[in-house]
C-alpha cells in the first residue's frame, strides 16, 4: 500500500535544532512540578529543627511540648532513625543522631497541619547541646590538631575505590604517582608555584529542594521529590528506613533547575522519615531559599597549591598539586569529587610528570556535594591561572602554549589511561579566533584597563565503575512512539534529545515520540543518575538500543508477512518500505495487531515492545598509592574558554566585552541545545567568578539570601558570546556524542583570572574576583591612587 | 544562624479609613502595629523574625497618601502610597526633579518598584536607602500625622541610627515635601553595587548643584552620602571645599578627598570599610564632575 | 485568625476568595485558586519567579498581601495565552529556546509582556533592566533577550 509520508523529505533528527517538547506546558504554566502536586486537605507540611552551633553534642532533645501542640501530627528525631548512608562513604544520618556537625543540620522534625503550627512546633522543641571546639579550615582540619568530627570513621562503609583514613578527618586521600616529580624539576626551566582558595558556593536552583512523601497502611511509601536521582534516592532512603527498594516509589516531576544540588539525598529522607509515623498522611518539605543556601549541599571549597614547571620551549615536565577539599559535615558524596579532582589534576595537558594528592576533609562547614563540574572548576581555577604565569614566564604566547601542551590521542594520562581522540586544538583555535586573542587591544577609555584571558579544561563523567542506564519503546495503534526512560529533564533538553535519537534510530518524524513521564521508578526503566553529564551518551546509547530492539521487531513482523529479508526493508517517517517490492505499510496498529500471514496462515508479530540497556564495562579501578590504572574513566568531554574584558579604574567594575566557548561534543545532536547548555554554564561559570561566595563565619554563612549572595542577572550578562562546538566523534556515544552539560561551567573563573591578570598584572588567587578585591589590589599595586 | 518563614507570621491586616483612625490604632497597639505602603521592608523583616507584630496598618489611600503633584510655587509633594516607578516616570518629576528619577530608578527591580515607596525608603531609614539622600540635599519635608495632629519634620533632623527615626507610635508619614529647586539645579546619583544594577548599595552618592550669588565660587553643591555611615549622611565638609574657591578639577578632587576622610564606614557582608572610603572618593568626584560639567555650559 | 472575604479578578474571572489575613497573594494565587504557573523561588522580593501583574502592573506576588487585593486585577502566566492561542512571547520564547527548566518562566513572561506593553521597541539594554529582577540560572539570559527582541518586531 502506497503511503506519501515515506515520499516526504526525510529530516534528520540527528543534528537538527528541533523545538524542545517540554515548552508548551512551561510556557503556559502547566507544567507540573513538585510543589503543584495538588494533595487535597490531608496534606502535612513539614518543618526542621536545626542546629545553631557549627559543633556539638547533642545531650537532650525534649519534643514534648511539641508533640501535643495543637495541629501537630507527629514529631521525630534521630533517634528513630540511626542508619547511616551516602552514596559513596556512608557517613551520614537523616537527623543528627548524637552529635550536629555544622550550622543547620536536622535535629528533629514535625509534621502538621500547616507550616505556620509546625513552624511554631519547631520553637517548641528544646534541645540542649554541648559545643564542642570545631573545624573551620580543612588543611586544619587534615592536621593532627584537629579535633575529630566523625571519630567512628573507620566503621563507615564506603567502596573500595575511596580510601578514608581512620582517627583523622581524612574521608578521602586521593594519590596520583606519574613519573618522578621531584627530579623532574631540575630539569624544569621555569616553575611556577601557587596557592588558590575557592570559596564554597551553592548551586541556586530557581525551585528550591522540595520532598511529599506518603506511607500506605501496608509500608510502602510514594515519595514525589523534586530530583536528579529518583533510582539513586529510592536505594538510599529504602537503606535507611530498612525497606527494600522495590516498597519505596520515588516519582520525580519536572525540576525547576538542579545542578548536582537534587543529585543523590538531602532532605527528601526527613518527609520520608515522617510519613512513616503517619501512615496515610502525604507530608511536604519545601525548603525555604535560605534553607536551601546553608542548610542543603554546596560546592566544596578547595585550597590548591600548584607547582608546575616547563623546559625552555614551553613544554610541562612536572605537576605537583595538593589539594584540600573543604568537604563539610558530611563527604558521603564529596569524596568522589576529591576523587575525580585527582584523577583528572593535571587537566587538558599532557605532563609526564606528576605527583598529586587530593584530600577530602570534615570540616564543621555545609555539607560539599555534588555541583555541576564535580571538582573540576575548582581545580582548573588554580592549574588553569598556574600555567597562565607559567607560559608568560617561558615568554610562549598564552595561545600556543596550551596548544603545545594540549592533551592528543594515545598520550598516557596521569592516572595511565590512554587519551582518545579529541578536539581540544581547534577549542583552542576556536576562542582565540573569536577573540582575537593575540591582538593586544586598546581599553575604550582612559578610565579603563583593557585584558584577554584563556583557559582549557577537561571533565569525564564522574561515576561509579558500574553506573547503568537503560530504556524501553512501545507503540500505540497510531503509531506514536513512547520512551520509557529513567533520567531527568532538568532543563538540560534531554527529554528532547533522546525523542530526537529515539526517532533516528527507529526511523519516525520526531514529533511522533512522546517520552513517558514522570520518572517513576515504579515504572520506568532503571537510570543511574541525572548527573555526570553523562544521559546524552549513556542514556541515549540504551534508548537507541531500545529503538532499534523495536524496529527490528517490526522489520521481522513484516519481513514475515511479506515473505520477504529484513535486509531489503527500511523505515522511514514512519513507513515501512521494502527496497526490493516497493510495497508499504504504515505503523499504525501492526505495532499492536501484529500483520496477518498470507494465504489465512494465521498472524505474525504482536505489541512491540523494544529494550535497551548501556554501561561501561571497561573501568578499572586505580591502585590506591599510584592513582594508576588501565582505564580510569570512560572518555573526557575537553574544551576552551576566552574573556575579553575591561575594568573601571574608578571602581574595580568588570565589564565583558566579549566571551568565548568551544566544547568537543562528540556530535551535536541538536545544536541549539547544546549551545544553550554552553550559554547557561558560561553565565553560571562568570557568576561564581564575578560574585558568588558563601562567606563562612565560624561556620555560620552570614549571606543565606538573594540579598548578599549575589548571582549574574540580565543586565551582567550584555556581552556577545560566541559558542561553536567542535565534534569529535566519542567511539561508543549515539552518532559519537558525549556530554558538555558541566563543563562550560569549568575554565570561567581562570579565563576571568588570567584576562584580569593581563589587564592589571595582578594575580588574584582568591575568587569571586569582586570589584572590591580588583580594586584594592590595583590600589596596593599603584595602579590607582 | 536565621530560620526565616516559609510565609509570613501569623498577624491581622489593618485597612483604617481616616488617618485619624489610623492614628489612634497605631497608637493604642504600640510596639506590635506598624504602618506599611509597599511592605517591601516590612514584610521581609516580618519573615527573617527581625521585626514581629500583631498587625500591619496599610496606610495607602489614607488622605494625601495618593497625591503625586507638582506646584510651581511650592514644589513637588509625594504621598506615602506614591511607588518608585510612578515618580521616575512622572513628567514632572523628570522636568523638576530628574535627578529624583533616577534615585527612584536605581532601587532594586522594576517589579519591586511597583510596591517600594519614597515614603517606605525614608521610614526604613536605611543607610543604603537610594532616595533618602536627594531628598535630603533637596530639602524634603516630611508631613506626619499622629495622635496630636499633624506636624513637619524635616529630613535633616529625622534620622537617629540605622532604622531608627524621630517617629513615635501612632505616627503615619502622609507625604514628602520637596521644595521647589533652586533655578539651574543640576543633579545626580551614582550607586555603586555588586551587580551592575538591582543591588543595595555597597557606596552611593546624591550630588546636586546649582548656581548662587551667595558663595564665593559662584556655586552651591550639596553632597549626600548612602552606606558608609549609620545614617544617610550629608557632607558639609565637601560641600563648604566646593564654595570656598573657584571650581577647578583640582577642587573637586579635594571636595572627593573630603568626603572620603569625613566618613568611617564599617566592613560587612556587602564591602569592606578601605573599599568604600575609596569608592565614596571617586564616586563623588565622578558625580561632581558630572555636575560640573552640565553647570559650567 | 479570622478569615478575611475577598472579591478580585484573575485571569478575567471574578474569584471571591477567604483568605487567612497573613497570606500572601503569591500563596492565594497557588493554594487557594489552584493556579500553579506562578512559582515561589524565594518569599522575599528578589528572585521574580513569583512575578504577576497587578492591575497591569508586574509585582512580586510574595510581597504582596492577598487581603490587599480587594478590587484588584491580577494576570498569571495563565492568563497570557487567549482562546487557546499563545501569545507573541509566548511563542518567541518557544522559538528562540529561551526556555531551559522553565522555573523562572511565568515570571519572565509577565515582566517582558509588561515591558512590551510600556515600551514597544525596547533596546537591549532596556530589556535586561526590566528582567534584572527575574533570574534565570539555567539560560544566562541569552535566548530569553532574544525572545523579547523578537517579540518586539
Amino acid at each position: 500500500m502506497a503511503n506519501a509520508k515515506s515520499k516526504e523529505q526525510v529530516v534528520n533528527p540527528i543534528g537538527a535544532s528541533f523545538t524542545r517538547n517540554d515548552v508548551y506546558e512551561k510556557v503556559t504554566g502547566s507544567a507540573v512540578y513538585a510543589d503543584d502536586i495538588q494533595f487535597g486537605n490531608k496534606l502535612l507540611y513539614a518543618r526542621a529543627k536545626r542546629s545553631p552551633y557549627p559543633h556539638a553534642l547533642i545531650k537532650k532533645i525534649d519534643i514534648s511540648k511539641a508533640e501535643v501542640l495543637p495541629g501537630v501530627k507527629v514529631v521525630v528525631t534521630g533517634k528513630d532513625f540511626p542508619n547511616r548512608i551516602g552514596l559513596y562513604l556512608q557517613d551520614k544520618t537523616i537527623f543528627a543522631t548524637d552529635r550536629v556537625r555544622f550550622i543547620g543540620e536536622p535535629v528533629a522534625a514535625v509534621a502538621a497541619i500547616s507550616e505556620e503550627v509546625a513552624m511554631k512546633a519547631v520553637e517548641l522543641i528544646e534541645v540542649e547541646y554541648e559545643e564542642l571546639e570545631a573545624v573551620f579550615d580543612a588543611e586544619f582540619g587534615a592536621s593532627d590538631k584537629a579535633p575529630l568530627i566523625h571519630p567512628d570513621l573507620d566503621k563507615y562503609v564506603c567502596p573500595n575505590f575511596i580510601f578514608p583514613k581512620a582517627g583523622t578527618n581524612i574521608a578521602n586521600h586521593f594519590k596520583i604517582r606519574k613519573g618522578d616529580v621531584s627530579s623532574a624539576w631540575d630539569k624544569c626551566a621555569h616553575v611556577v608555584e601557587r596557592s588558590f582558595k575557592v570559596p564554597h558556593i551553592q548551586h541556586v536552583p530557581i525551585e528550591t529542594h522540595i520532598a511529599i512523601a506518603q506511607m500506605d497502611e501496608k509500608g510502602k511509601v510514594t515519595v514525589w521529590a523534586s530530583s536528579q536521582s529518583p533510582f539513586a534516592q529510592r536505594n538510599l532512603i529504602a537503606h535507611a528506613l530498612h525497606i527494600s527498594q522495590s516498597d519505596l516509589r520515588v516519582i520525580a516531576p519536572l525540576v525547576g533547575g538542579g545542578f548536582g544540588s537534587k543529585a543523590g539525598v538531602t532532605m527528601e529522607a526527613i518527609p520520608v522519615a515522617l510519613a512513616t509515623k503517619c501512615k496515610g498522611w502525604p507530608v511536604k518539605f519545601l525548603l525555604t531559599r535560605e534553607e536551601e543556601f546553608y542548610t542543603n549541599f554546596v560546592r566544596q571549597g578547595l585550597t590548591i597549591h600548584v607547582k608546575v614547571g616547563c623546559d625552555k620551549e614551553g613544554n610541562l615536565l612536572a605537576l605537583k598539586n595538593i589539594m584540600y577539599w573543604d568537604g563539610g559535615a558530611s563527604t558521603e558524596y564529596g569524596t568522589n569529587v576529591t576523587r575525580a579532582g585527582g584523577y583528572s589534576s593535571s587537566g587538558p595537558y599532557d605532563i609526564p610528570n606528576v605527583e598529586t594528592d587530593s584530600i577530602c576533609v570534615y570540616t564543621n562547614h555545609p555539607i560539599g556535594g555534588a555541583y555541576r563540574g564535580f571538582g573540576m572548576s575548582e581545580l582548573h581555577t588554580g592549574l588553569d591561572q598556574a600555567i597562565d604565569e607559567l607560559a608568560e614566564k617561558a615568554g610562549v604566547d598564552k595561545v600556543t602554549f596550551l596548544k603545545k601542551n594540549g592533551v592528543a590521542e594515545g598520550d598516557v594520562l596521569v592516572t595511565g589511561m590512554i587519551m582518545h581522540k579529541n578536539g581540544i586544538q581547534e577549542c583552542i583555535d576556536n576562542v582565540a579566533k573569536s577573540l582575537n586573542f593575540n591582538e593586544k587591544e586598546k581599553p575604550s577609555s582612559p578610565d579603563r584597563l583593557r585584558g584577554k584571558g584563556i583557559a582549557a579544561m577537561w571533565k569525564a563523567p564522574a561515576m561509579p565503575p558500574n553506573p547503568g542506564s537503560s530504556a524501553w519503546v512501545e507503540m500505540s495503534e497510531d503509531g506514536n512512539v513512547t520512551v520509557g526512560l529513567g533520567g531527568q529533564e532538568i532543563g538540560q533538553g534531554t527529554f528532547t534529545v533522546m525523542a530526537q535519537m529515539a526517532a533516528a534510530a527507529l526511523g519516525v518524524p520526531y514529533d511522533k515520540v512522546r517520552i513517558a513521564g514522570p520518572v517513576d521508578t515504579q515504572y520506568s526503566p532503571y537510570e543511574w543518575q541525572t548527573v555526570a553529564s553523562r544521559l546524552t551518551w549513556s542514556m541515549g546509547n540504551a534508548v537507541v538500543l531500545a529503538a532499534k530492539d523495536a524496529r527490528r521487531q517490526i522489520l521481522e513482523t513484516v519481513a514475515e508477512a511479506w515473505k520477504e529479508s529484513t535486509d531489503d526493508l527500511d523505515i522511514i517517517n514512519g513507513v515501512v518500505v521494502s527496497y526490493k517490492s516497493e510495497r508499504e505499510t504504515s505503523l499504525e496498529n501492526i505495532v499492536i495487531y501484529g500483520m496477518p500471514k498470507e494465504n489465512n496462515e494465521g498472524w505474525t508479530g504482536g505489541p512491540i515492545v523494544g529494550r535497551g540497556s548501556f554501561m561501561p564495562k571497561y573501568v578499572t579501578n586505580l591502585d590506591a598509592e599510584t592513582g594508576q590504572g588501565p582505564r580510569a574513566v570512560v572518555h573526557y568531554t575537553v574544551g576552551c574558554e576566552g574573556l575579553d574584558i575591561e575594568i573601571d579604574k574608578n571602581t574595580g567594575t568588570i565589564y565583558v566585552l566579549k566571551g568565548a566557548a568551544s566544547f568537543d561534543v562528540g556530535k551535536a545532536i541538536n545544536p541549539a541545545l547544546v549551545k544553550a547548555q554552553v550559554e547557561g554554564g558560561f553565565a553560571q561559570g562568570l557568576s561564581s567568578a564575578m560574585f558568588e561566595e558563601i562567606k563562612l563565619v565560624k561556620g555560620v554563612m552570614t549571606n543565606p539570601s538573594f540579598v548578599d549572595y549575589r548571582i549574574a542577572t540580565a543586565p551582567d550578562m550584555d556581552f556577545p558570546l560566541d559558542t561553536p562546538f567542535v565534534e569529535v566523534p566519542q567511539d561508543d556515544g549515539p552518532w559519537g556524542a558525549r556530554g558538555v552539560g558541566e563543563h562550560p561551567m569549568v575554565p570561567t573563573i581562570a579565563a576571568l583570572g588570567n584576562a584580569i591578570y593581563d589587564a592589571t598584572g595582578i594575580r588574584l588567587t582568591n575568587p569571586p574576583y569582586s570589584a572590591e578585591k580588583i580594586y584594592l589590589a590595583m590600589l596596593d599595586k599603584g595602579l590607582v591612587k | 544562624m536565621i530560620n526565616p518563614h516559609p510565609g509570613l507570621p501569623e498577624l491581622q491586616y489593618v485597612k483604617p479609613a481616616t488617618l485619624q483612625e489610623a492614628s489612634k490604632f497605631l497608637a493604642d497597639n504600640a510596639g506590635v502595629a506598624k504602618p506599611y505602603s509597599g511592605g517591601t521592608d516590612s514584610f521581609v523583616r516580618l519573615r527573617d523574625g527581625i521585626l514581629k507584630l500583631d498587625y500591619l496598618v496599610d496606610i495607602k489611600g489614607l488622605e494625601g497618601t495618593k497625591e503625586l503633584s507638582f506646584d510651581p510655587q511650592k514644589g513637588l509633594t509625594i504621598g506615602a502610597a506614591i511607588t518608585m516607578n510612578q515618580v521616575a516616570r512622572h513628567p514632572d518629576v523628570i522636568k523638576h526633579y530628574p535627578n529624583l528619577a533616577e534615585a527612584a530608578e536605581s532601587v532594586a527591580s522594576y517589579q519591586l518598584r511597583n510596591r517600594a515607596t519614597i515614603i517606605g525608603n525614608i521610614c526604613n531609614a536605611s543607610p543604603a536607602g537610594d532616595t533618602i539622600g536627594t531628598c535630603m540635599i533637596l530639602d524634603g519635608v516630611l508631613k506626619v500625622h499622629g495622635v496630636d495632629g499633624v506636624r513637619e519634620v524635616p529630613l535633616n533632623s529625622f534620622f537617629l541610627a540605622p532604622g531608627r527615626t524621630v517617629l513615635k507610635p501612632g505616627d503615619v508619614v502622609v507625604a514628602v515635601q520637596l521644595p521647589l529647586p533652586p533655578k539651574g539645579l543640576v543633579g545626580t546619583y551614582k550607586k555603586l553595587g555588586r551587580n551592575r544594577i538591582g543591588d543595595l548599595s555597597i557606596v552611593a552618592v546624591a550630588v546636586l548643584g546649582y548656581p548662587t550669588p551667595d558663595s564665593a565660587s559662584g556655586y552651591r553643591f550639596r553632597i549626600a552620602l548612602a552606606s558608609v555611615a549609620p545614617v544617610p549622611f550629608e557632607s558639609f565638609k565637601a560641600e563648604g571645599v566646593l564654595s570656598g574657591n573657584k571650581i577647578t578639577p583640582e577642587l573637586i578632587d579635594e571636595a572627593a578627598g573630603a568626603t572620603m576622610d569625613s566618613v568611617t564606614p564599617i566592613d560587612d557582608v556587602r564591602g569592606s570599610a578601605r573599599y568604600r572610603k575609596q569608592m565614596v572618593k571617586n564616586l563623588t568626584r565622578e558625580a561632581l564632575t558630572e555636575v560640573w560639567t552640565k553647570l559650567s555650559k | 485568625m479570622t478569615l478575611k472575604t475577598i472579591t478580585l479578578t484573575v485571569n478575567d474571572l471574578v474569584e471571591t476568595v477567604d483568605v487567612p489575613q497573613n497570606m500572601t497573594l503569591l500563596q492565594m494565587i497557588r493554594e487557594k485558586l489552584s493556579l500553579t504557573g506562578t512559582k515561589n523561588g524565594c518569599a522575599a522580593g528578589e528572585c521574580g519567579a513569583c512575578t504577576v501583574l497587578m492591575n497591569g502592573e508586574p509585582v512580586n506576588s510574595c510581597m504582596v498581601l492577598a487581603a490587599e487585593c480587594e478590587g484588584a486585577n491580577i494576570v498569571t502566566v495563565e492568563g497570557l495565552a487567549k482562546a487557546g492561542k499563545l501569545s507573541t512571547l509566548q511563542d518567541t520564547i518557544i522559538e528562540a529556546g529561551g526556555v531551559q527548566c522553565g522555573f523562572c518562566t511565568p515570571g519572565m513572561l509577565i515582566s517582558a509582556t509588561a515591558l512590551l506593553k510600556r515600551n514597544p521597541n525596547p533596546t537591549d539594554s532596556e530589556i535586561r533592566s526590566a528582567i534584572v529582577g527575574n533570574l534565570c540560572r539555567c539560560t544566562g539570559y541569552v535566548r530569553i533577550v532574544d525572545a523579547i527582541k523578537m517579540a518586539a518586531k
